[in-house]
């Protein structure tokens, strides 16, 4: 409690500090706007439901890609674990083509893609897909081998024993590279929004910092880190539902 | 039985008269054009706002793309029919093998000041001209378009060794800002980026020069630019792209200082009308001409960018000529 209470002081006094600082000019730019003056102009666009309707559109792309994404990733994933000859085939590729930024990518996904829902919602896919599957894989592997092999003993036929065994197994390593890939994913959705077309919270971050209306960008910034922390709790939350018992062994996600 | 077919007549009765307008605008051709949030496109706003493209039976649907540099490579990809784009991006494309074609004229530099390119500095700082600007650092919102060209041939005109000069790229909303930190000693902005800069920061930055007009008065500037492989199977869907977008020209030209014009322009750039007040306006034109182009890719030639590029007359769609 004494914790999570100190967390809140501090980010309180940045905020007090982002008020005093543009207020006294400290910082003078009409690139730097009073805290109060983007909270009354968030709560204009909001009331207005400029932003909600944004907002809501962003977060659509970026669920449908992380769905897709998490799909292909476990997939990939019990693939990857379950036959030495899809690490040794795919493996390398994998390896190339997880740590480069998808931002750079983007200019020829617009080629192949266009610059509407599929391209970025591919966009989110892709962030969405490592991780998952590198995950879903280390997870495989450290499922006890003797779990799997009390299954067989008892005769549990093979896709039983993957449905109940296997998957509840590996759900927590699972769970974890979705973690990842949620915070990740809505990163590079609206970093693709911010690049191409005329959609979502990216785009009118980018048209309001050309438009010279600070308050709004922030306006924008402010959903952006609301957003991004309500969804990792909300995570959080159902992470414990869901592997509740993962947590109960002592172990900690 | 009578019931069901009573019910599909009515339902048909009722279902006509909605269906009719969706069906005249299925009858529009639809048209995807890519613009930037610039004072260049407001002829192409003009345009949609009075519905003269749908009189013409086109509907723009414009791809508004702050950012980012989507434009031509969409266009090369067939996102786009049409992208606004300033002449030095367009021709590099075309000295690449790209078969660009330009199909009617955005903005021209005025024959004097003011005009849409400024050159600023700190007060004070020393730097009035090209030759002060040797081994400093001049920001610029990219390397190689018509911003960085006209600003480099500024340069030039006013004593200094372009070659001399480090240019930095910063982006237009925060020029201001880094300039009058220190980071940059002198930058190559546009309206309304300019005027939003010296009302803010007005007592720290001033300007020192015109790039556009001080080089290449009435100098070419940013075109709408097509594809030749569409434009030759599409020619007749391009006519009237054209014929649309000049009557805006011509809705534009006539309300030059006036509300309407500046309220047009806030409304798809976003910027406050108030704002917009003092901000300067380039020239609107319909038609290229050869010698623009021609003048263009000699400056670029002489800036560094050099290389073949066919003549200007051989890139002009018919739609761009007089």
């Amino acid at each position: 409690m004494r914790r999570v209470s100190s967390g809140v002081w501090l980010v309180l006094a940045l905020l007090l500090l982002w008020e005093v600082s543009a207020r006294t000019g400290l910082v003078d730019s009409p690139n730097w706007p009073p805290l109060t003056r983007v909270i009354a102009v968030l709560g204009r666009d909001i009331v207005s439901g400029e932003l909600p309707l944004l907002v809501g559109s962003t977060l659509a792309r970026m669920f449908t890609g992380l769905a897709a994404g998490t799909v292909a990733g476990v997939s990939f994933g019990l693939l990857f674990g379950a036959s030495r000859l899809a690490r040794l085939v795919l493996g390398p590729t994998v390896e190339l083509l997880r740590p480069i930024p998808i931002p750079a990518v983007i200019p020829p996904l617009v080629l192949f893609l266009g610059l509407d829902n599929g391209m970025k919602i591919t966009v989110g896919a892709v962030t969405a897909f490592f991780p998952v599957l590198t995950n879903t894989a280390q997870g495989l592997r450290a499922v006890e081998a003797d779990q799997i092999a009390m299954a067989r003993t008892f005769g549990v036929p093979a896709w039983r024993r993957l449905s109940r065994v296997t998957l509840p197994a590996i759900l927590p390593y699972v769970l974890a590279g979705l973690r990842v890939a949620l915070a990740l994913t809505l990163v590079t959705t609206v970093v693709a929004e911010m690049i191409a077309g005329e959609q979502g919270i990216g785009h009118y971050l980018v048209l309001m910092q050309f438009a010279g209306r600070a308050e709004e960008m922030y306006a924008a910034v402010l959903v952006l880190a609301f957003l991004g922390y309500a969804l990792n709790r909300g995570f959080v939350v159902m992470e414990r539902r869901l592997i509740g018992w993962f947590f109960a062994t002592g172990r900690e996600g | 039985m009578t019931d069901i077919t009573r019910r599909a007549a009515l339902g048909a009765a009722i279902a006509a008269p909605l269906a009719a307008p969706a069906l005249r605008a299925q009858a529009l051709t639809k048209m995807r054009v890519s613009v930037i949030p610039v004072l260049d496109v407001a002829p192409l706003h003009a345009a949609i706002a009075q519905g003269y493209f749908a009189a013409e039976g086109i509907e723009i649907d414009t791809s508004t793309t702050a950012g980012g540099a989507t434009g031509l490579p969409g266009l090369v990809a067939g996102q786009f029919r049409a992208v606004f784009s300033n002449g030095v991006s367009t021709l590099l494309g075309v000295r690449e093998g790209l078969e660009f074609r330009f199909i009617a004229a955005a903005s021209r530099a005025m024959p004097q000041p003011p005009d849409i390119l400024a050159v600023l500095a700190r007060k004070g700082g020393g730097i009035r001209t090209g030759k002060d600007l040797e081994g400093k650092r001049l920001a610029s919102n990219t390397r190689n378009n018509i911003v960085w060209l006209r600003g480099m041939a500024w340069v030039e005109k006013t004593g200094g060794d372009w070659r001399k000069v480090n240019t930095i790229e910063v982006p237009f909303p925060q020029m201001a800002d880094a300039l009058a930190n220190g980071q940059v000693d002198a930058c190559v902005s546009s309206e309304p980026f300019v005027t939003a800069a010296l009302q803010s920061h007005g007592e720290k930055i001033e300007r020192i020069g015109w790039p556009l007009s001080e080089t290449a008065p009435g100098g070419t500037n940013a075109h709408y630019v097509g594809i030749a492989p569409d434009l030759a199977k599409s020619g007749d869907l391009f006519d009237r792209f054209a014929r649309g977008l000049h009557k805006g020209v011509d809705w534009v030209n006539e309300r030059r200082g006036r509300p309407e014009l500046i309220e047009l322009i806030a409304n798809f750039s976003r910027v406050p009308a108030e704002r917009l007040k003092d901000v300067a306006l380039p020239a609107y034109p319909k038609e290229i001409t050869p010698a623009e182009i021609d003048e263009l890719v000699a400056t670029m030639q002489r800036y560094g960018l050099s290389g073949r590029y066919p003549t200007g007359a051989s890139l002009l769609h018919r739609t761009a000529q007089a």
